[in-house]
């Protein structure tokens, strides 16, 4: 009996000492939820160097994984850099905090159509800090056609048929609805939605495969199977590059979507130093510089891109036009009519 | 009196285990969607109710019935092939390996791939397939075709080929066991009696061993009922099952009560098969004794 208790104590002892160092851990690390390239090591390990805060990253393949992470509670992670059309569920759902912003001294300096977009701003309180933007732009194997495509009505030309691909995403009905000439791409109504469901069924004979993953996109390119289709500006031609696979990106007369990565704290996170220290380094020229370089990205800060960018960088990232820039079409949160769409986007591929 | 309680009492804790296990395991999950899918989607997520919404919708909007009689094509078709390919190969194996030694490293073979990841044995089908894959290069060298075909993948046939190959040794199992146990004095005593070879198989081989039959069918059904990763690799643009509909609710359309009625459905469907097939292996049985 007394030798039950000893081992008992010890043993509490352990889990003691045990504990104390978690919590000695925990007072410099933070845990991002991220994409893939938004914490490289690049920039990731001067910073950790630089503040004594550990990064751990955990990467999600789409947007959608971001709510059902968070829903499942946990304190799991402290940041989490969804895109501007998923920014307002996660805020109205209660998972984010707002962000203090007497600890974020360079929050001015970022796009203002970004730091006024209404996926970040949330009852008179900002809930996001801006950090990556792009376009989804078209993209085609310039060896295979004599002229330059401009339009998207080439998507429904039957002499491609078989080389054409298209996002397996909702973004598929963006795409249909402008060549309809319905540009209110986010607000559609249900009549409208049925008119981009019967284009999009109307061009399923000449699509090769509906595309999910960036890799899958480039192995298409790859493997000769495709010859035009939608990409994540910037990200996947530069992949065919490095494989001497000759692509253009080219944004249709019809226009373009646009997209924008901010970073959102979580709700009650232990770790809010290393948080801000995060947030400030990612948003200002380390943490900017870095994003372009490794994901060929533009970045939301055009002042810090510009002290830490060549010239040539900072234009062909588009940082010196606002105009191109103001002519995307931003995503935008679709709130209920979300599964409208998403079921409009299922029934054309169950359509026979 | 003790010793009965005691005997009573080690038995339930054996039995309390796996129970528990299928409890916690099955039936609280189960449970737990069967009540989601009474709840009603409300941005941002969804709240609890007991409404029927979720399966109106799916009994009126064409595009689920037309999912699942694709997705019920396509599992009955992997059914066939895999029979096709698994019944000779098993008869073979059984029959006609002489060497124990041989037939069960030739069995090992059907079974190892299993081992493998099946993402990496889908995506090998990619490279096979493809416009620029072997078969096409081997039919433009040979000069049976004059440029690549894009008929080999991105369709229903890839995803057919590609599920046969992946469930076959699903087939192989149950048909072995029911072949090797099919007593060799019966085909014996059907050949004194002077009925030929392809009658001996008809009447005596092929009915002795449709449990192996109705076992491995039900298998390849249920596994392609359920597979989502056929479709997202080598499926084209008709190429989406039930499965990948059920996760697109639980993750773009962020709509799980509608994920959960449909999840249900399908878990029916798969259940219906599975009692089907067990009262037509009962029906079917023949006491050999």
């Amino acid at each position: 009996m007394k030798n039950l208790r000893k081992v008992l104590q010890s043993a509490g002892a352990v889990l003691a000492v045990m504990g104390m160092a978690t919590a000695a851990q925990a007072a410099g690390e933070v845990n991002i939820l991220t994409w893939e390239g938004y914490a490289d090591d690049s920039f990731i390990k001067p910073f950790e160097e630089a503040t004594g805060c550990k990064v751990s990253a955990t990467y999600v393949g789409s947007n959608d994984d971001f709510a059902p992470k968070l829903a499942a509670g946990g304190g799991v992670y402290d940041l989490v850099s969804p895109s501007i059309d998923s920014t307002k569920a996660l805020i109205e759902a209660g998972f984010i905090d707002p962000a203090d912003m007497s600890r974020l001294p360079r929050y001015e300096e970022i796009y203002e159509k970004f730091r006024t977009a209404e996926g970040i701003n949330h009852d008179g309180k900002v809930y996001g800090v801006p950090f990556s933007w792009g376009s989804i732009p078209f993209m085609y194997r310039t060896d295979k056609f004599e002229t330059p495509p401009t339009s998207l009505n080439i998507l429904w030309d039957p002499a491609l048929e078989g080389k054409i691909s298209l996002w397996d995403d909702k973004s598929a009905i963006y795409v249909a609805s402008r060549v309809i000439g319905n540009h209110n791409i986010y607000d559609l109504s249900d009549e409208e939605l049925e008119a981009a469901k019967a284009k999009l069924i109307e061009q399923k004979p000449l699509v090769r495969k509906y595309w999910a993953t960036a890799g899958e996109l480039v192995d298409l390119y790859a493997a000769g199977e495709v010859w035009i289709s939608n990409t994540w500006g910037g990200y996947q031609s530069a992949l065919l590059a490095e494989q001497n696979i000759p692509v253009q990106e080219f944004i249709p007369e019809e226009g373009a979507e646009g997209w924008m990565d901010s970073w959102l704290i979580v709700k009650g996170t232990p770790n809010e130093d290393c948080v801000y220290e995060f947030i400030n380094m990612a948003t200002t020229e380390e943490g900017q510089c870095g994003m372009s370089n490794v994901n060929g990205y533009s970045s939301a800060n055009p002042v810090a891109a510009k002290n830490c960018m060549s010239e040539e960088q900072f234009k062909a990232l588009h940082q010196d036009d606002v105009d191109y820039l103001d002519s995307l079409l931003l995503w935008t949160n679709l709130r209920d009519r979300l599964e409208h769409y998403t079921n409009t986007w299922n029934a054309v591929k169950a359509a026979n | 009196m003790r010793e009965t309680t005691r005997r009573q009492l080690t038995a339930t804790a054996i039995v309390s285990a796996p129970l528990m296990w299928t409890l916690v395991f099955l039936f609280i999950p189960y449970l737990v969607m069967f009540t989601y899918s009474f709840y009603l989607k409300k941005f941002p997520t969804f709240v609890p109710a007991f409404e029927f919404v979720n399966y109106l919708t799916i009994i009126s909007d064409p595009q689920y019935y037309q999912v699942l009689l694709r997705t019920a094509k396509i599992a009955l078709t992997v059914a066939v092939c895999s029979f096709l390919i698994a019944y000779p190969l098993t008869y073979f194996l059984v029959f006609k390996v002489k060497s124990a030694r041989l037939r069960s490293i030739l069995y090992m073979a059907v079974i190892v791939p299993l081992w493998v990841s099946y993402l990496l044995r889908a995506y090998t089908w990619k490279t096979i397939l493809g416009n620029e894959g072997i078969l096409n290069s081997f039919l433009v060298w040979s000069g049976i075709l004059s440029q690549p075909t894009d008929i080999f993948l991105y369709n229903q046939f890839s995803m057919v080929v590609t599920l046969t190959y992946i469930f076959v040794p699903f087939m192989v199992m149950p048909l072995y066991a029911s072949l090797e146990k099919i007593p060799r004095s019966m085909i014996e005593a059907s050949k004194d009696l002077g009925v030929g070879p392809l009658r001996t198989f008809w009447h005596v081989t092929l009915p002795l061993s449709m449990p192996g039959v109705i076992a491995g069918a039900t298998f390849t059904i249920c596994l392609t009922f359920g597979d989502f990763v056929a479709p997202f690799l080598v499926g084209g643009p008709n190429g989406a099952m039930i499965a990948t509909i059920i996760q697109s609710q639980f993750g773009a359309a962020l709509n799980w009560p509608l994920g959960a009625a449909l999840s249900i459905i399908m878990l029916i469907i798969v259940l219906t098969i599975i009692s089907v097939s067990d009262r037509l292996e009962r029906a079917g049985r023949i006491d050999l004794n």
